[in-house]
């Protein structure tokens, strides 16, 4: 068996305190193999966005330890955890997360401004990636101008533009229509196993279960079997 | 719906609390200038007429042609119309009156003399022997002048005998007895003496003989001994000075409209017991030139509170439609259950009317507050305009309509849907054509401000009132249209950069919608604070200008009374510094004589002395005056002090003939005088010529010596006088002789000589003609220096047709000058705007001389750099009236007429900083507000804190900045088109000199630096605390 990736140790996490507290992560412990996709599954409040938010190292847990490609996320401080989202993670967030004033090509060479990337390079990386998933011809629009699916698509192309080994997806088809999502999901499979990426995608969508190489459930903070 | 709009209140309380915010600075900046232009306008007339000068609040009733009979009930009849003119104000009067001419034979010969009262004669005269007369004496008491007495030979204690009047319908004799020998005092108003206070004239012109007779007096008795005394009034004067310390406006309009009134009703009361009268008071006058300060002062308060209006107008167009945009979804959610538009209007009426109404509660006191302390503030509080906390009527219709207006302007932008598909809606201005329109009615605006006459008027036009903010207006939209290509070329710079945060930005200003009310207020703000900042100083500026043309020195003392040998000393001594008589009178420019407001006027100053002395925009007078300086200066023989002349004389024939000898003496600092000596009979006899040499230093340069002999008969009389000086000196240069101007060829074979001590003159004198004034023999120590070269004003060479090189001739003092124009200048200092021939006065007095016009032409003193005190030393002098450019700068900025302009344009400054402030505030924090998933996803995808920071700021920075640096252009451009053009003098016209755009580099700079800096401190906190709160809980709200 090879190292995980992805690693996460007895990880609490509540929020607020006394009799309102609310114990989102309660003992969160489960490996992520690298070039697999994982989905992890659970009702609404049930702890998923947590657990991402703790993954990527936009939260810190109470306790625990998550470690990402060797990296343990408890000894970093911010600017080691927003180097680690520029350089090892992305996010693919359920509203897309495009930003509005930039075209869609524009949106997918952020990471590659944030790592510099000569300007030659980054447009010939956004090029392939719009391409990749599709919008070679729509690399000019904004994303008030594109559908769901296609800004979808984008938010998919940006967070493969840094070359992460960690996507991180928090219900990207939940604004979607299930043909469009079921697309979607196609292509994010298809990216898993074609750019080596490893994926935690948190999803009620059972077709997304069944892409899925592994299925982790969530209950009020548990993970359970 | 009440209860939807109270809990929604409840969650947008800051975004409610930055509208009422912006509400309650504009209308209390509103309500603020409602109380500058009623109340403080009021109070600035009341406290004009209490400050006036007291000559300006004299009422005074001139009678003539008083029978005995009538003189004590005309008096008190003439008093009681004055008193009741001026009611209800106390009011001191003073009553001097003069007898007509009885005979008073001199040594045989015809002469007259007259009794005269002043009720205050002590503060009139000085006692130089006796005591002051008493009232109700057996034989009236009298005083008499020391001329008189020296003249007539009376002493005190004398008794002499007043004969019959001259007349029809002549009284008896009179006796007086001479209890005072008393001396004139300096400004003490003896020019209203029927001698002047001279105390004995050859030909006087009230004499109502018909022969010349030489006349003596006054015989100064008590007013009541006078008017029961059986004497005819020639003159009767009752002056009232009103007592104005604290007047109302109500009392100042009903005096006014008495005294406009006062003539008829003192006609109709003295009716036929009179010949002549006459009110004459300045008073009215000035309360009605107050009232018109008032009205052109409040014009242009209301020009500078209507920008105020219209950036408030702005900064609550923005609050609304942010206000808009953050209830667009619960809006949309309305609609789609159902909610009806008009139940949105009356939902935003509701709310619009709840915070007009807290608006208008803050806003009352807040501006009643504002105000009082402005007025406790210079210039105000100089002005004597101090207000306490009050409230007023038309204070709160204003800020009431202001509110529901404003209010009104909340629910039209509630009402209206908010702009979709993410269009700059900066851009929208300019696709609406609106910025063009805007720069055409502002091209009409500055062009009707070009075309307003240059004279006096004090209507406050529409385009006077609306161009500033038009212009302005026009300038930021004009800028907001330039705005996007800017920002779109930096974004296409940016863009070419590898990293993220500077082409984030740049998009981001450039693409992102803004709002475009935000980018007006900024921009509108900055130019509205740059604008009030320079037209402030350009107005002060203006206002020095004006004080330094009108006074034309450093300091200047205009004269009551025609200048004595020392006083120059005394002048120089008393201001410390370079000194210069002034001749200022007018003048006939061959035969113009100008019109109503612009007579032509002669300045003539020591030329020697022009760089330092004369002040006010212009050219280098010490080059310009250069080629009117005189030849060589005048020798002429010395005088010791209290030196003795005498004059010996003879002529031939069988009558008699007199002359009254005037010396022209000049003193060491050049300042020439004339000394009229006592008449002397040619008699073969010396007469002594005394008096005239009060101090060292003086020397003898001229003498006039008029030929009295019996008149209109044929005959011919060689005269020979010989004026003997008390020691021989050198005898210098020749003397010249000639008869005076106009030739009346009465006087031939004019001769002289001087050998150092004794003047000989020698003449043969016609008394064909009548006139003694056409006998008059004139001896100087220089020769005629030929036509003076002089430099005319623009007005003047514009009226007569001048040219440089080109010949006038203009009378002064009905003294015919020849001058050559040597220059024209836009201006003179001392007569703004007026017609001015401007010359040196040692040769204008060469001149003078020279045509037999010896009398001073000076009538002012001229001081550069006056040492401190030197306007208090002058005072004690009693000479004049002291004015001084920095007091009258003073005065005409810290008039209480005035001051209000400058108080609303710091009070302008600081609203327009206040709400571009609050508008960044606002525009900045509910941009972030609205951004925050934005900028929480940003940190997802690892974009580092501090990079977000600058991310945001630098768009931020992007937009405003830009609008700020154009603001502050477009304030500098309508600084340097309109404030000139808005700016006028104290009488309505255009100002004088013209004024000139003034750009307070400092204050703008440091102003530009304080918005810069409030500016970066508002958005940068906003961008950090945003930027601290983009963490995971706003991903989860975004998911």
């Amino acid at each position: 068996m090879s190292e995980a990736l992805l690693s996460v140790r007895g990880v609490n996490r509540t929020f607020g305190a006394g009799p309102a507290a609310v114990h989102a992560l309660r003992d969160v412990s489960f490996d992520v193999e690298p070039g697999t996709m994982v989905a992890l599954v659970g009702r609404s409040g049930s702890g998923k966005t947590t657990l991402l938010n703790v993954i990527g190292g936009l939260d810190r847990p109470d306790s625990g330890t998550v470690v990402v490609d060797g990296l343990d996320l408890g000894g970093l401080d911010e600017d080691g955890l927003s180097r680690l989202r520029r350089e090892r993670v992305s996010y693919i967030f359920q509203t897309f997360g495009l930003i509005p004033v930039l075209s869609a090509a524009e949106n997918v060479g952020v990471p590659l401004r944030l790592a510099r990337a000569a300007p030659a390079e980054r447009e010939q990386r956004v090029a392939l990636l719009l391409d990749l998933v599709g919008l070679a011809d729509h690399a000019q629009q904004r994303p008030g101008e594109l559908s769901g699916g296609q800004q979808q698509r984008v938010a998919i192309a940006r967070a493969l533009a840094a070359s992460p080994r960690l996507l991180i997806a928090d219900e990207p088809t939940g604004q979607l229509d299930a043909e469009t999502g079921l697309a979607v999901m196609a292509l994010l499979r298809g990216v898993v196993e074609s750019e080596g990426v490893t994926a935690v995608v948190a999803t009620h969508d059972p077709v997304m279960m069944a892409l899925a190489d592994r299925v982790v459930h969530i209950a009020d903070g548990h993970v359970t079997p | 719906m009440l209860t939807l709009v109270t809990r929604r209140a409840r969650a947008q309380w800051p975004l409610l609390l930055s509208l009422l915010a912006t509400l309650v600075v504009g209308t209390t900046l509103l309500g603020t200038s409602t109380l500058l232009i009623t109340r403080t306008s009021e109070r600035s007339v009341e406290v004009a007429a209490s400050r006036a000068d007291p000559d300006d609040v004299a009422v005074t009733a001139y009678v003539a042609g008083v029978s005995a009979g009538n003189a004590r009930s005309v008096a008190a009849d003439t008093r009681a119309v004055l008193t009741s003119a001026v009611a209800p104000f106390e009011a001191t009067t003073v009553s001097r009156a003069s007898s007509v001419m009885r005979e008073l034979p001199v040594g045989g010969k015809d002469g007259g003399g007259y009794l005269a009262a002043i009720e205050d004669l002590p503060s009139r005269a000085t006692l130089v022997s006796g005591r002051w007369p008493r009232a109700g004496a057996a034989i009236r008491e009298a005083a008499v002048l020391q001329s008189t007495a020296r003249l007539l030979g009376l002493k005190t204690g004398d008794r002499v005998r007043l004969g019959t009047e001259f007349g029809r319908s002549p009284n008896g004799p009179v006796d007086v007895r001479v209890v005072a020998v008393v001396r004139p005092r300096q400004d003490a108003g003896w020019e209203r003496d029927p001698l002047g206070g001279a105390g004995f004239a050859a030909d006087p012109p009230e004499s109502t003989s018909a022969r010349p007779v030489r006349a003596y007096g006054p015989f100064l008795v008590d007013l009541g001994d006078l008017l029961s005394g059986g004497s005819a009034l020639g003159r009767l004067e009752v002056s009232a000075r009103p007592d104005l310390s604290d007047p109302t406006s109500r009392e100042l309009d009903r005096i006014t409209a008495a005294l406009l009134r006062a003539d008829r009703k003192l006609s109709g009361t003295l009716g036929d017991r009179i010949e002549i009268e006459r009110v004459a008071s300045p008073l009215p006058q000035v309360l009605i030139g107050a009232r018109n300060q008032r009205q052109l002062t409040s014009g242009a308060v209301l020009a500078l509170a209507l920008i105020g209006l219209l950036l408030t107008a702005i900064a609550l167009a923005l609050a609304g439609r942010l206000t808009t945009a953050v209830r667009t979804g619960e809006t949309d959610l309305l609609g789609a259950l159902g909610t009806s538009r008009r139940q949105l209007l009356a939902s935003a009426a509701v709310e619009a009317g709840g915070i007009a109404v807290v608006a208008f509660v803050l806003a009352v006191p807040a501006s009643s507050l504002l105000f009082a302390g402005v007025t406790h503030l210079p210039p105000l509080a100089g002005a004597g305009l101090e207000a306490a906390f009050t409230v007023t009527g038309t204070q709160l219709l204003v800020v009431a309509c202001a509110a529901v207006a404003l209010a009104g302007l909340h629910i039209l932008l509630a009402a209206a849907r908010p702009a979709n598909g993410g269009r700059d809606r900066r851009e929208l201005l300019a696709r609406s054509g609106l910025d063009l329109l805007l720069v055409a009615l502002a091209g009409v605006g500055w062009w009707q401000l070009r075309a307003q006459p240059a004279g006096a008027g004090y209507q406050a036009d529409t385009v006077r009132v609306l161009a500033p903010a038009l212009i302005l207006a026009a300038g930021a939209a004009v800028a907001l249209r330039l705005l996007p290509p800017l920002l779109r070329g930096a974004e296409r710079f940016a863009g070419r950069a590898r990293g993220l945060t500077w082409s984030l930005a740049a998009a981001g200003a450039a693409r992102r919608p803004q709002a475009m009310a935000a980018g007006l207020l900024i921009c509108l703000g900055c130019a509205a604070a740059t604008f009030g900042t320079a037209f402030d100083s350009t107005w002060h500026s203006s206002q020095r200008d004006q004080a330094d043309l009108s006074v034309g020195a450093d300091l200047a003392l205009t004269l009551t009374s025609v200048p004595v040998a020392g006083q120059s000393a005394a002048v120089g001594a008393a201001t410390g510094g370079t000194v210069s008589p002034v001749a200022r009178q007018n003048i006939v420019v061959g035969q113009w004589l100008g019109g109503p407001d612009t007579t032509p006027q002669v300045v003539a100053v020591d030329t020697r002395t022009a760089g330092d002395l004369m002040r006010g925009r212009g050219p280098d007078w010490a080059s310009e005056t250069g080629p009117l300086r005189p030849p060589a200066p005048i020798t002429g023989a010395p005088l010791p002090r209290n030196a003795a002349l005498a004059l010996t004389g003879s002529a031939t024939g069988d009558s008699p003939v007199l002359v009254t000898p005037q010396l022209l003496l000049q003193d060491p600092s050049g300042l020439r005088t004339s000394c009229a000596a006592d008449p002397a009979p040619l008699d073969g006899r010396p007469h002594a010529v005394t008096g005239c040499a009060p101090v060292d230093g003086l020397r003898l340069i001229g003498v006039a010596l008029p030929i009295i002999g019996e008149s209109g008969v044929q005959r011919v009389s060689g005269i020979d006088a010989t004026l003997t000086l008390p020691a021989a000196g050198p005898a210098g240069p020749p003397w010249t002789v000639r008869s005076a101007s106009p030739a009346t060829n009465q006087l031939t074979g004019e001769k002289v000589t001087f050998d150092g001590r004794r003047l000989h003159l020698s003449v043969a004198a016609s008394f064909a003609n009548p006139t003694p004034s056409s006998r008059v023999l004139v001896a100087t120590a220089f020769p005629d220096p030929g036509p003076m070269p002089v430099v005319v004003s623009a007005q003047l060479a514009a009226n007569v047709g001048a040219t440089r090189g080109a010949e006038l001739t203009f009378a002064v003092d009905q003294t015919a000058v020849d001058a050559v124009v040597s220059d024209i200048v836009p201006q003179v200092p001392s007569a703004p705007g007026a017609p001015v021939v401007l010359a040196d006065i040692d040769w204008l007095t060469r001149i003078l001389a020279v045509k037999g016009n010896v009398n001073s032409p000076v009538t002012a003193w001229w001081a550069a750099d006056p040492a401190p005190g030197a306007t208090a030393r002058l005072g004690d002098l009693r000479l004049g009236t002291v004015v001084t450019r920095d007091g009258e700068a003073d005065r005409l900025i810290g008039s209480p007429l005035r001051a209000s302009y400058p108080a609303v344009l710091r009070v302008l400054v600081v609203a327009a900083a206040l709400l571009l402030l609050g508008g960044v505030l606002l525009h900045v924090v509910t941009d972030m507000q609205a951004r925050a998933v934005e900028v929480a996803r940003l940190r997802g995808l690892g974009v580092s804190r501090h990079g977000i920071r600058t991310a945001l700021i630098g768009e931020q920075a992007a937009v405003v900045l830009p609008l700020l640096v154009a603001g502050a252009g477009v304030g500098a451009l309508a600084s340097y088109l309109v404030a000139p053009l808005l700016i006028r003098s104290e009488t309505g016209a255009a100002a004088v000199p013209p004024a000139t755009a003034y750009w307070p580099w400092g204050a703008e700079l440091l102003l530009l630096a304080v918005l810069i800096a409030a500016c970066a401190l508002t958005v940068g906190v906003a961008v950090f605390v945003q930027a601290r709160r983009a963490d995971a809980a706003h991903l989860r709200v975004a998911s």
